[in-house]
């Protein structure tokens, strides 16, 4: 009986048993009496609130250590965020890499080139612009000059579905501008812009070459014919519950 | 797959179509289905995928064959799919209609009525293609094709006799006598100006430099027209042999096809075409065995109006910005890497073979005295058939409209076509019996352009049209040039203020002066027309522009700021429906009370008028609607 009693005290406290197990583990490892824990417990106390010591509070130098910690793991949060995008534009330098030597490096396949980038990557960012220019041997000017010329090619990234309204002259006189419009609306964003969930390219093309249809729009390459506005919002709200799933 | 030996003489070539032939049972059903992209767009693949599973399910697949093929034309009923033998059209089919039509048509050869097309003024059922209105007028010379062919088979074109006429050109002609049978053909360039292409090849030909070049131009990038590209899509062969019988008359040895990007299909048949060509020694060193060679690359367009003129052409295939520049010396004498060059139209070179098979005299009975041929146009706009329609030259106005093209949509009055795209002009209806050729179009002020050819009805608003095509030609100017890049900003300035409501009565002089220094002064011809359907309206549509700015008033209640959408209370029942759609929730009213639109809050979006199944929406202009009057209870009427 009077063993039993032991465990549950401790100089005539009652103790949980988490800290009876700590106690014990205290006993073996380090090897402290019973008094000697008391004393020391005593030391930790004071240093916490800094009474009688010299020393800063261990809250505080604790509190500094744990800022330290976070600050060490958003830097390397940072760096991993930087390798893997150094990693990724090291991908793409290869991939452009394998597309100029598929042109033979020849510095008249520029628009070709550019066009495999951006049927690729969906967007020519400045680091490929930068290495096209060194592996082709032509100027930045140049090249800046010819990706901003053409409407194929886009110098910001696209969103994951590219809807394309036809504003072709067949589909202006058949209500295109209003689909156009209908999508703007909806997505509140304007021709040309991403949506800021990076969900929805919105782009207005001059001909999609099914004029019969009108009017038209596209959807990642999926035709949507004889539209009315009403059923724009429809359609395109299925993509919008696709969009969260991926 | 049976690997494909290269073919070494005429005699070669002869034998492996009869061998082709010899090998095709005519008794074979075939199923010919469309997948160019009007066809696509409406569902083609799901038709295909369909009778595939549905030929497996009956054991038949090894019978019956699949035929992916190019475009008819008449893509307002697609999927369109053909039954061989028999002939049997099918419009309209969906995938769900696949299984009757392998037991019935296929294995029963029977018709299905129903998926047959259905004449619009009669309701009746037609059987034969020749009788179907779209198609009895016309004359197909080059699209007849697109329905017997795989573009992605080259036997298929040699089965019709195809690389024929090259093989009969490189044994049995002088280059010389090639450039006289064209110019005698009096080809002319299908791609707007109407250049004889015959002159074009000769000037080439005659002009010191080596190495010369042929140039294909497939950048169709005027909206609206889409002929080339289901040329390109649907029979890729007829344009190469087209382009090398060129080269060798000119005596150039290296070729370019210039595709626009955004034909993928075109892209991805020509190279395919491209690739057999070279395999079966019809195209590359020594074609034929004839000691004649000639090389193909294909240049991608990345999208730009601009680049389809002949000097910014040449340019973007240096590799440099397609970017026009100052033709003192024509492109045809110092054009690619200052080389001659020879820059055609794809279906000026589609016409190339058909001349060297059947003759000049044969080519120029077809057609008009000065244009010979056949010309594609897409009819499109507000006409009941919609798609590609070839014709001779010469035939009128009126029959492409209401013979071909069925008439008005919804039976609503004609107003103008508009020919040649943001280059052309607007034709109004006293000129509807004009013979359409290069020369009577020009005389009326607009062009035959490329053949973009668009309907435009009561409903079409003049003003805003035009404004669409200034508006799309700011965007496409290169901005190399002062007229354009200013001018053309200017005209559109003044248009936008027109269809806003603002115009002022001097407007009109300034746009025909703008227009005027435009024509002038511009370095390309992107800027020299851009005129021309600004000139063309203010001429024949007059009272457009000055109902706009004098009553602001938009006759076709078309511009936004001039019109408002109104409830017809005697026509309201009452139905929700409008209420529901609008976006701006400008609509108020319940069960049994007639409906009223807030004009402050309508953003006129025009989707109440859409959705509204008694015609109780209508468009009000000048946009002064009666008061409104809120919570009338609905009279419905007994019927």
């Amino acid at each position: 009986m009077k063993k039993k009693q032991d465990k549950q005290f401790f100089v005539g406290l009652r103790i949980t048993d988490e800290q009876r197990s700590l106690l014990s583990k205290i006993q073996r490892n380090a090897g402290l009496s019973k008094t000697e824990i008391l004393l020391k417990g005593l030391e930790v106390i004071g240093e916490y609130y800094s009474l009688g010591l010299d020393r800063p509070p261990l809250s505080l130098e604790l509190k500094k250590l744990e800022e330290e910690a976070v600050h060490h793991a958003e830097t390397l949060k940072h760096i991993r965020r930087r390798e893997d995008a150094l990693k990724e534009i090291i991908r793409e330098l290869r991939d452009i890499d394998s597309i100029v030597d598929k042109y033979g490096g020849d510095a008249s396949a520029l628009i070709q080139i550019l066009l495999d980038i951006q049927a690729k990557y969906r967007w020519v960012s400045k680091p490929a612009m930068i290495w096209i220019s060194e592996r082709l041997g032509v100027p930045m000017s140049r090249i800046y000059h010819t990706a901003t010329f053409y409407k194929v090619l886009s110098l910001k990234p696209q969103g994951l579905h590219m809807i394309r309204v036809c504003l072709g002259t067949a589909c202006h006189v058949r209500g295109g501008s209003k689909i156009m419009e209908t999508v703007e609306r909806i997505l509140n964003v304007k021709e040309g812009e991403t949506t800021t969930d990076g969900l929805f390219s919105v782009e207005g093309v001059n001909c999609l070459g099914c004029c019969a249809l009108g009017p038209v729009m596209t959807i990642d390459g999926e035709y949507y014919g004889g539209l009315k506005s009403a059923a724009v919002e429809k359609i395109l709200s299925n993509y919008m519950k696709s969009g969260e799933k991926a | 797959m049976k690997t494909v030996g290269r073919l070494n003489s005429p005699a070669d070539l002869e034998k492996r179509q009869q061998e082709i032939q010899a090998k095709r049972d005519p008794d074979r059903p075939i199923v010919a289905i469309c997948v160019s992209t009007g066809c696509n767009a409406l569902g083609a693949q799901k038709v295909m995928e369909a009778f595939k599973t549905e030929l497996e399910k009956c054991n038949k697949a090894g019978e019956v064959e699949i035929r992916q093929t190019g475009c008819l034309g008449f893509c307002e009923v697609g999927p369109r799919v053909i039954i061989y033998p028999g002939d049997i059209y099918y419009f309209k089919v969906k995938p769900e209609d696949v299984p009757e039509v392998v037991s019935k048509s296929i294995i029963g050869k029977q018709v299905i009525e129903r998926l047959l097309y259905t004449d619009l003024v009669t309701g009746k059922k037609i059987k034969k293609l020749e009788d179907v209105p779209f198609y009895k007028y016309q004359l197909r010379l080059l699209l007849e094709d697109n329905a017997k062919i795989n573009p992605k088979k080259i036997e298929d074109y040699i089965a019709l006799g195809g690389y024929s006429a090259l093989s009969k050109v490189l044994f049995e002609m002088k280059p010389e006598q090639v450039l006289e049978e064209v110019k005698k053909a009096n080809l002319r360039g299908r791609g707007g100006g109407g250049f004889p292409a015959g002159r074009k090849w000769e000037t080439t030909r005659n002009a010191p430099g080596e190495p010369k070049y042929v140039l294909v131009n497939c950048d169709e990038g005027d909206p609206g027209a889409f002929m080339d590209r289901a040329l390109m899509e649907g029979n890729p062969h007829i344009i190469l042999e087209g382009l090398i019988i060129g080269a060798y008359a000119i005596g150039a040895s290296e070729g370019f096809i210039y595709v626009r990007e955004e034909y993928p299909i075109a892209v991805e048949n020509m190279a395919t075409a491209l690739r057999h060509a070279e395999e079966h020694g019809l195209l590359g060193s020594n074609i034929l065995g004839s000691g004649f060679s000639f090389r193909v690359r294909i240049h991608r367009g990345a999208g730009a109006f601009v680049s389809g003129e002949s000097s910014a052409l040449m340019s973007a295939i240096e590799g440099m910005v397609g970017e026009p520049r100052p033709k003192y010396i024509h492109t045809s004498v110092k054009g690619l890497w200052e080389k001659p060059s020879c820059l055609n139209n794809v279906e000026t070179w589609a016409n190339v073979p058909l001349i060297t098979r059947r003759g000049a005299d044969w080519f120029r009975s077809v057609g008009t005295k000065g244009s010979s041929g056949t010309k594609i146009f897409s009819l499109v706009g507000k006409v009941n058939n919609t798609g590609l329609v070839e014709v001779p030259m010469g035939i009128t106005l009126r029959d492409l409209v209401y013979k071909i093209g069925g008439g008005i949509r919804g039976g609503k009055k004609f107003k103008a076509v508009q020919t040649g795209g943001p280059s052309g002009g607007f034709i109004p209806e006293r000129y509807l019996d004009l013979p359409v050729d290069f020369d009577e179009l020009t005389k009326v002020g607009s062009m035959m352009g490329s053949g973009g050819m668009i309907v435009l009805d009561e409903g079409t608003c003049i003003v805003d049209v035009t404004r669409y095509y200034t508006n799309f030609l700011v965007h496409e100017s290169c901005g190399k040039c002062i007229p354009c890049r200013e001018g053309l900003r200017q005209i559109l300035n003044i248009l936008n203020r027109i269809c806003d409501g603002k115009g002022k009565e001097e407007d009109l002089q300034t746009l025909e002066d703008l227009s005027e220094l435009l024509r002038e002064t511009s370095l390309c011809a992107l800027g020299t027309t851009a005129a021309n359907p600004i000139i063309t309206s203010l001429t024949h549509f007059r009272e457009e522009y000055e109902a706009h700015i004098k009553e602001k008033h938009c006759p076709a209640k078309v511009c936004k700021a001039l019109t408002a959408y109104y409830i017809n209370p005697d026509k309201c029942q009452a139905c929700l429906i409008c209420l529901r759609n609008c976006p701006s929730k400008a609509i108020s009213g319940e069960k049994d009370t007639v409906h009223v639109i807030n004009q402050e809050k309508c953003i006129r979006c025009g989707a109440c008028y859409e959705v509204c199944t008694f015609k109780a929406v209508e468009k009000i202009s000048p946009p002064l609607p009666p008061p409104a009057s809120y919570g009338v209870k609905v009279i419905r009427g007994k019927k």
